[in-house]
């Protein structure tokens, strides 16, 4: 135990909230690493504490200087502007030039950046941001909180449209945060919210901080961020060039390379083909199904980081023949998780307890029981629900990278136990319809199979799929119990009490079973071994701004 | 006089028919599923901000307003701003055209004498194992998907022999020859697909001209082999050739979504698929007005080319 740990007085600065997860770990209920990367969120200065935090920059030590780095990644399919950009390839092409207040590292732990560091009151109602003080945009200005509040009220603003409101609305809006002074920046939060950081982080990939005069424009000249490289051409249809920034603030960490040069791909193989015939060094995003020849291949390096991104099995609640609760138990128990996890996606995922926690999250309670195949109980559940022999419906499938193959798994196991499923397979134009309920399968279907994508902290997932009022509950789930553990939840800002809650929702989770998580995925890219330096974030996106060649 | 009447009113058909399909299109996209912004933004995307951006992008009004905004538009020589890509459609046009076009022609520069010869070739060995060998070849050819032959092509020259390069597009300032040279492996496979079919067609009207009386006569007054195939033959059997070759172009320019993505070549194709996957109606409708006036113009380039090379049914040649 560090001296800091031990020392009072050193606590008094503290808010509550940070106290509390120092009282968790001395007292045993957090391992250290949780504790840690805990720590990193709640904005205490890990070597000011005498423990050593995240492990510093990924950087092998023969990284060379200059080279052009030829990744490939699927095409943009709208404009470059953080305020609506929503797929991969056209995150990717703000990312080289921008940073954030925070990074959120692979394992989920925050890493300081634009912001030095960060602290909230004792409700976690305000947060309070502190910047660097010797940071510039590419344009030359000098960044200053001015810029960071523009940033963020933009994004927050209900009525601009921003894809970040999906995170923020109801936390923060257009006025939330105000400059303090020149490098001081403080958010007042609408509701309490323990993990704050997260969404001010690198995992709001929209929150990059841009200058206060920012107008978009990004293809005629991209836009000056805080970034290591700067765009020198872009189109939309063929790909884009960025070059080392040589002004870039972090003297200590400039880039390595000369060039990024980005090709877009229509598809996934065509892009892995290119890295076999040495036109790429990287591919940006890979699934397994298609990247077999190159994963055990020893030319290549995989990046991966673990994170929450499932296919989430819903079952109507309210009506239909999964509306008896024990009929859903008995579905979930004979879902083959072995066979998803180490067959389907060759060991890249952790198994699922059907429910959003996700074993990478540092609040999901690893003690709660693994459900796993038991045909017995799922038959005798069927039979006391009054269906012993079983029947027929319908199961709405995302066609879409493995789904389908998912969905083909999950059918044989519930054939095993009388249940037979036919497969509806619909491309995602027809699966999501128009996204409101009433004209849309991924919403109204008895069942379906939805992918949704890597959040670092649950709480979109529970509000949004499995609260009464919840945008995306596609199981109809109404559980009063449901809802106010989940609000009691967002609304905990002491850690030990939230890992309680945690527990008691994923058991409720596995009593309701209104959706099944077979597994979560890892997220994986690969390139070819002279490549180092390359960070992965499990939303998806590379950093490469130390990413070289191996001397 | 009547051949420009003749051209005129192919013209004033040619305008109708796109008109046709601009209606056509913008009907399929109306029954297309989802709407644009939660396209763009993504079904999880915030309720409020995939109104927004349909709102933004005209949108929400009545779909009748929206068309004849369009056509006006297009009367003007404006084709309107892509909803996706958020600029102008004709730029964006421009470019997939010129690649598509580039691809073509070097998919014809191959494919057109290889066929054309062995076509002439097989049917003057008629009935020979030479004959049955190229129709038999040809014909298997034809029926090889072009995803399967474009694998198959890539593997062995790309990845194996590495003879050419797997991408279809070359780094950006190279020369001609080098882009001709990146365009080559994905032509095979429309080489592979379009040689039977020219071949056959080739070979077939080369037998009919071989049996007539004039060729007869030709050979009987003692003109050589080369002159007689040269003046006679390849004169009269070409003209049914020339028209399939046309025929072909649309398909060229606007219907190799499988290749283009396969080669990672940004044509017309891809975008005319992308279009469709978005429901972004100013590229989709843009796109399938220029692969069908492609193909309007090809197949009247064809039909004019047939009437020269056969003076019987020249237009207004009677009168």
């Amino acid at each position: 135990m560090s001296k800091f740990l031990q020392n009072d007085r050193s606590r008094l600065n503290l808010s509550a909230p940070a106290n509390a997860l120092i009282d968790s770990f001395q007292q045993g209920k957090l391992d250290r690493r949780t504790f840690l990367r805990m720590a990193t969120v709640l904005g205490l200065s890990l070597p000011a504490m005498g423990l050593s935090g995240t492990r510093a920059n990924a950087q092998d030590a023969s990284a060379a200087k200059g080279g052009i780095l030829r990744v490939g990644v699927s095409a943009p399919t709208g404009p470059v502007d953080p305020m609506v950009a929503a797929n991969q390839g056209s995150i990717a092409m703000y990312q080289p030039i921008g940073e954030y207040l925070a990074r959120a590292d692979p394992d989920l732990s925050l890493r300081p950046s634009l912001a030095k560091s960060w602290t909230s009151n004792d409700e976690g109602t305000v947060w309070t941001f502190t910047l660097r003080d010797d940071v510039t945009f590419q344009d030359g200005q000098k960044m200053t909180s001015a810029d960071v509040v523009a940033t963020f009220n933009r994004l927050a603003d209900p009525d601009g449209g921003a894809i970040a409101l999906s995170a923020f609305r109801g936390i923060i809006g257009k006025n939330s945060a105000s400059a303090k002074d020149d490098v001081t920046v403080e958010f007042q939060l609408e509701r309490p919210v323990g993990n704050f950081p997260y969404l001010a982080s690198s995992d709001t990939y929209s929150a990059i901080i841009l200058p206060a005069s920012f107008a978009g424009d990004y293809e005629k000249s991209g836009f000056p961020g805080t970034g290591p490289m700067r765009m020198e051409s872009y189109s939309q249809t063929n790909g884009a060039t960025f070059v080392r920034h040589e002004g870039y603030w972090d003297k200590e960490n400039p880039a390595f390379l000369d060039q990024i040069v980005f090709t877009f791909f229509a598809d996934e193989k065509p892009a892995l083909l290119a890295l076999q015939g040495g036109d790429l060094d990287v591919v940006y995003q890979i699934s397994v199904q298609n990247g077999r020849a190159v994963l055990t291949n020893p030319e290549y390096s995989l990046i991966t980081t673990r994170s929450a991104a499932a296919r989430v099995l819903h079952l109507r609640t309210d009506t239909g023949p999964w509306a008896d609760k024990r009929v859903r138990q008995a579905f979930a128990l004979t879902v083959d998780r072995a066979a998803v996890v180490d067959g389907l996606m060759q060991g890249r995922a952790d198994i699922g307890n059907d429910s959003p926690f996700a074993p990478v999250f540092p609040v999901t309670d690893p003690a709660v029981a693994q459900r796993s195949v038991d045909l017995d109980k799922a038959k005798a559940l069927l039979g006391e629900a009054g269906l012993p022999q079983g029947f027929k419906t319908t199961l709405n499938v995302l066609n879409q990278l493995e789904i389908p193959d998912y969905a083909v798994i999950i059918k044989a196991g519930a054939a095993k136990a009388g249940i037979d499923l036919e497969i509806v397979l619909q491309d995602p134009g027809s699966y999501y319809g128009d996204g409101q309920f009433g004209s849309s399968p991924w919403l109204d279907s008895t069942a379906g199979i939805t992918d949704y994508g890597h959040r670092s902290i649950p709480n979109v997932y529970l509000t949004a799929q499995f609260q009464s009022q919840g945008v995306w509950n596609s199981s109809h789930i109404k559980n009063e119990q449901m809802d106010s553990l989940i609000g009691d939840f967002l609304a905990t800002v002491d850690v030990d009490a939230q890992r309680k809650l945690a527990t008691s929702l994923q058991e409720l989770f596995l009593e309701e079973t209104p959706a099944i998580y077979a597994g979560f995925l890892e997220f994986v890219s690969v390139s070819t071994n002279r490549v180092t330096g390359i960070v992965p974030n499990a939303s998806g996106q590379l950093f490469l701004g130390r990413a070289a060649f191996k001397a | 006089m009547s051949m420009w009447r003749y051209l005129l009113g192919r013209l004033g058909l040619a305008v109708v028919t796109l008109w046709l399909l601009s209606v056509l299109v913008f009907l399929a996209s109306q029954v297309l599923p989802g709407d644009v912004g939660s396209k763009i933004l993504g079904p999880t995307a915030d309720k409020g901000a995939i109104a927004a951006l349909n709102t933004e992008l005209g949108l929400d009004r009545p779909a009748l307003e929206r068309y004849a905004d369009f056509a006006s538009e297009l009367l003007r020589g404006d084709l309107g701003e892509s909803y996706t890509q958020r600029r102008e459609v004709g730029p964006i046009l421009l470019e997939a055209s010129l690649k598509s076009l580039k691809l073509a022609l070097v998919a014809f520069l191959i494919v057109v004498p290889l066929a054309v010869g062995a076509g002439v070739y097989a049917a003057m060995k008629q009935g020979k194992p030479v004959d049955s060998v190229i129709t038999t070849v040809g014909l298997a050819a034809m029926v090889v998907p072009e995803f399967v032959s474009g694998i198959l092509a890539i593997l062995v020259l790309g990845l194996w022999l590495k003879v050419f390069p797997i991408t279809a597009t070359a780094p950006p300032g190279s020369g001609a020859i080098r882009q001709v040279y990146h365009l080559i492996l994905p032509s095979l496979p429309l080489v592979l697909v379009m040689f039977g079919y020219i071949e056959r067609v080739t070979r077939a009207s080369t037998i009919e001209v071989l049996r007539s009386d004039y060729v007869r006569t030709a050979t009987l007054k003692g003109l050589e082999r080369s002159v007689v195939i040269r003046r006679h033959v390849l004169r009269n059997a070409l003209p049914s050739s020339v028209t399939v070759v046309a025929t072909q172009v649309g398909y060229l320019f606007g219907g190799l979504v499988v290749i283009e993505i396969l080669f990672n070549y940004k044509g017309v194709g891809l975008l005319l698929f992308n279009a469709t996957r978005d429901k972004d109606f100013p590229l989709l409708a843009n796109c399938v007005m220029a692969v069908g006036t492609v193909y309007l113009i090809f197949t009247l380039l064809g039909d004019l080319i047939y009437s020269l090379l056969n003076p019987r049914i020249r237009v207004g040649g009677g009168q």
